[in-house]
């Protein structure tokens, strides 16, 4: 027989007993249905992980400065200034003797507020070199825009860069190029913005596109070689607030980081730094997704054993109220082989009906997941449909038709033709 | 041997010859002789009809000439060839072009249309779709079922759906055509138009092989055995 022959067999044998056959694939449905949603949103996560990992630069180490817990120093005189974080010497250290670091990118907060009118702003001010632009992963967001030249410092010009986010914050609708930014009594000249695409964070601190960006030396001039924060008669001294440093060779970076860490942690007396390996996070983030295939995959194949056996059910059913129509069959000249294809085929066909219906339900069910966890903010779930997820789904209900299928259809291809013909 | 009837052929080339043929069950311990050793030749255009009480072995012989079971002793050749000894795909075959089957109970497959029931030994042949149903639709027309290619079994009267299982025994050509107790389901009237089939076919060369009920029947046939008891003669 055929494919076409058999198909129109086949069709003809499902539609008698339709509502049946759709309630026998049930399980595979709910099967691929978890196959495909769990697929998009473990690919949409990846993707989403990637994206922020990419954000803060993947050849990146971050040293950010961490206030240590108070009260653990030896605080008893009233104006006893606190020193903590990332220091001068680490910064020579690191220069002198980490091979793998080809460039150092000091960023300072500038700890004073922006404000709108009257209000003050979440914006925040950092002062650092030009290098910043390249390792913070931002870009020039026209050819207008310029980022902070090695002049800028020299000659103490005050001229700012703004993230898009604050820009608009500040200027609403208006051109920032050549606007004044007020930072502590001192007016900034916008003379660039910028924008991370990734939407990334300074060291997972201040958010890139609602930065005010100024030159180190011109804050340095304006206020000073620490920056200072007065506080319930205290003062603080940070010498850097993040330090970026950028590896030449990716794959030397998790000795790199090893390396610093064990440098940091003799050179400072307690943990008054954090040290941030995108790298890292991308391999962790990995593992992550790995354990999520595990899991997913054990969801998966528990829920499509428990509809490949309503299948092999349902087929055995079928087979034994059709015992007669294999006895005609056979009488009529069909071989073994033509009864077992008939009913393989049949089988198949519902397990790729369900995993037709499994998808559709997948792909809804993980865009209404996104839509759900959105409701909240902003940031929610992300879901991915791949076409490699919709073929692993087919191939999956096809596999499971094929195992499910074949011992009814083996059944029936076994049965006695005179016996099959005689019953009822 | 053979009663020529008015109408019979010459006698021609053996079709079937049985040598010592007999089916036995094993039940409890005790052995049932369904079939008795039996010998018999049945020529190519021959109408044989095969009579007897109820439980007597004449649906045990039809299903060993449709080799629907094997034989537990003798021989079946079926046109010079030995087919009891057949593995199951070659006397899937045989059964598929060699041997047209009618049963008492018609056997339509009633979730397919009866152009699609007609077809089915031609799909067991290989043929071509095309080929097939205008196959399917020529032996619907011959029986005047013309126009009702759509139908299903159950929208038909029990003549016209013996009349479907006719068209489909006779659907890959086969030189013999095995009937069991055909009119069986069938009221009188009806019962003699299927016959009126029969005669017809055996008028254009077909070999028919009937088991029946009816002695009224034997006057269509130019051979006739008759059993009793597992035990099969000629008359
Ligand atoms: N599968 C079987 N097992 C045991 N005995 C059987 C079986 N099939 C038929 N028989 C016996 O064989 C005999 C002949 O049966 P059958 O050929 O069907 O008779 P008929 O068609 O003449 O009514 C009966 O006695 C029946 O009981
Ligand atoms: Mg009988």
């Amino acid at each position: 027989m055929n494919l076409l022959e058999m198909s129109v067999t086949v069709y003809a044998s499902l539609t008698r007993h339709l509502v049946r056959s759709l309630l026998a694939t049930l399980g595979i449905v709910l099967g691929i249905a978890a196959v495909v949603a769990m697929l998009a949103i473990g690919e949409g996560g990846r993707q989403e992980a990637l994206r922020q990992i990419e954000s803060q630069g993947i050849d990146n180490i971050i040293l950010r400065s961490v206030k240590p817990a108070e009260g653990n120093a030896q605080q008893t005189t009233r104006s006893y200034t606190q020193r903590y974080g990332i220091t001068q010497r680490d910064v020579e250290h690191i220069e002198s003797v980490f091979e793998n670091v080809r460039l150092i990118v000091p960023v300072m907060e500038v700890r004073r507020e922006i404000y709108l009118g009257q209000t003050s702003t979440d914006i925040k001010a950092v002062a650092t070199t030009p290098a910043f632009l390249e390792v913070s992963r931002c870009r020039l967001v026209d050819s207008r825009s310029r980022f902070l030249v090695p002049t800028d410092g020299k000659i103490l010009d005050p001229v700012c860069v703004v993230g898009t986010k604050a820009a608009r914050r500040l200027f609403g609708h208006r051109d920032p190029l050549g606007q004044a930014v007020v930072i502590g009594n001192v007016s900034f000249r916008v003379v660039g913005l910028v924008e991370n695409p990734g939407g990334g964070r300074i060291g997972g601190q201040f958010e890139l596109n609602n930065l005010v960006c100024m030159p180190l030396e011109t804050a340095t001039s304006l206020w000073g070689g620490i920056t200072i924060q007065m506080r319930r008669g205290m003062a603080e001294k940070v010498d850097y607030d993040f330090l970026y440093l950028a590896a030449k060779n990716i794959d030397a970076i998790p000795g790199t980081a090893g390396r610093l860490r064990t440098y940091l942690r003799g050179a400072h007396a307690q943990v008054d730094y954090e040290v941030q390996v995108p790298y890292e996070l991308l391999q962790s983030a990995r593992r992550t997704q790995r354990i999520f295939t595990v899991v997913m995959t054990s969801i998966a194949a528990i829920s499509l054993l428990v509809g490949g056996i309503g299948i092999m059910n349902i087929m055995l059913a079928n087979i034994f109220e059709r015992t007669r129509e294999i006895g005609v069959r056979r009488a009529l000249g069909a071989r073994k082989r033509d009864i077992l294809w008939q009913f393989l085929a049949e089988s198949v066909l519902l397990t790729s009906i369900g995993g037709g219906l499994g998808a559709g339900l997948g792909i809804a069910t993980a865009a209404a997941a996104e839509m759900i966890s959105r409701l909240g903010g902003e940031a929610g779930l992300k879901a991915v449909v791949t076409s490699e997820s919709l073929i692993v789904a087919l191939a999956v209900s096809v596999i499971t038709g094929i195992s499910f299928g074949t011992h009814p259809a083996w059944k029936a291809a076994q049965l006695d033709p005179l016996t099959a013909l005689r019953h009822e | 041997m053979t009663q020529p009837s008015p109408h019979a052929p010459p006698p021609t080339a053996p079709l079937i010859e049985l040598t010592g043929l007999e089916k036995t069950y094993e039940a409890g311990g005790t052995l049932i002789y369904a079939l008795r050793a039996t010998d018999l030749i049945v020529r190519h255009g021959a109408f044989l009809t095969v009579m007897g009480p109820s439980g007597s072995g004449k649906s045990t012989l039809l299903n060993l000439f449709g080799l629907l079971m094997r034989p537990t002793a003798g021989t079946y050749l079926l046109e010079g060839r030995a087919v009891s000894g057949l593995n199951d795909d070659a006397t899937s075959a045989v059964r598929c072009k060699m041997i047209g089957m009618v049963f008492q109970s018609f056997n339509l497959l009633s979730h397919l249309t009866i152009l699609e029931n007609v077809c089915v030994p031609m799909q067991y042949a290989g043929l071509p779709r095309a080929a097939m149903r205008q196959r399917g639709k020529a032996l619907l027309d011959r029986f005047g079922l013309d126009g009702r290619y759509g139908s299903r079994p159950t929208q038909l009267s029990g003549g016209q759906c013996q009349r479907v299982a006719i068209a489909r025994a006779l659907a890959n050509d086969p030189p013999v055509i095995l009937a069991d107790e055909p009119t069986g389901n069938l009221d009188e009237q009806t019962g003699l138009e299927v016959m009126g089939i029969f005669q017809e076919l055996h008028r254009s060369g077909k070999t028919i092989i009937m088991v029946t009920h009816n002695p009224a029947y034997r006057k269509y046939a130019t051979q006739a055995v008759s059993i009793h008891d597992g035990r099969a003669c000629e008359t």
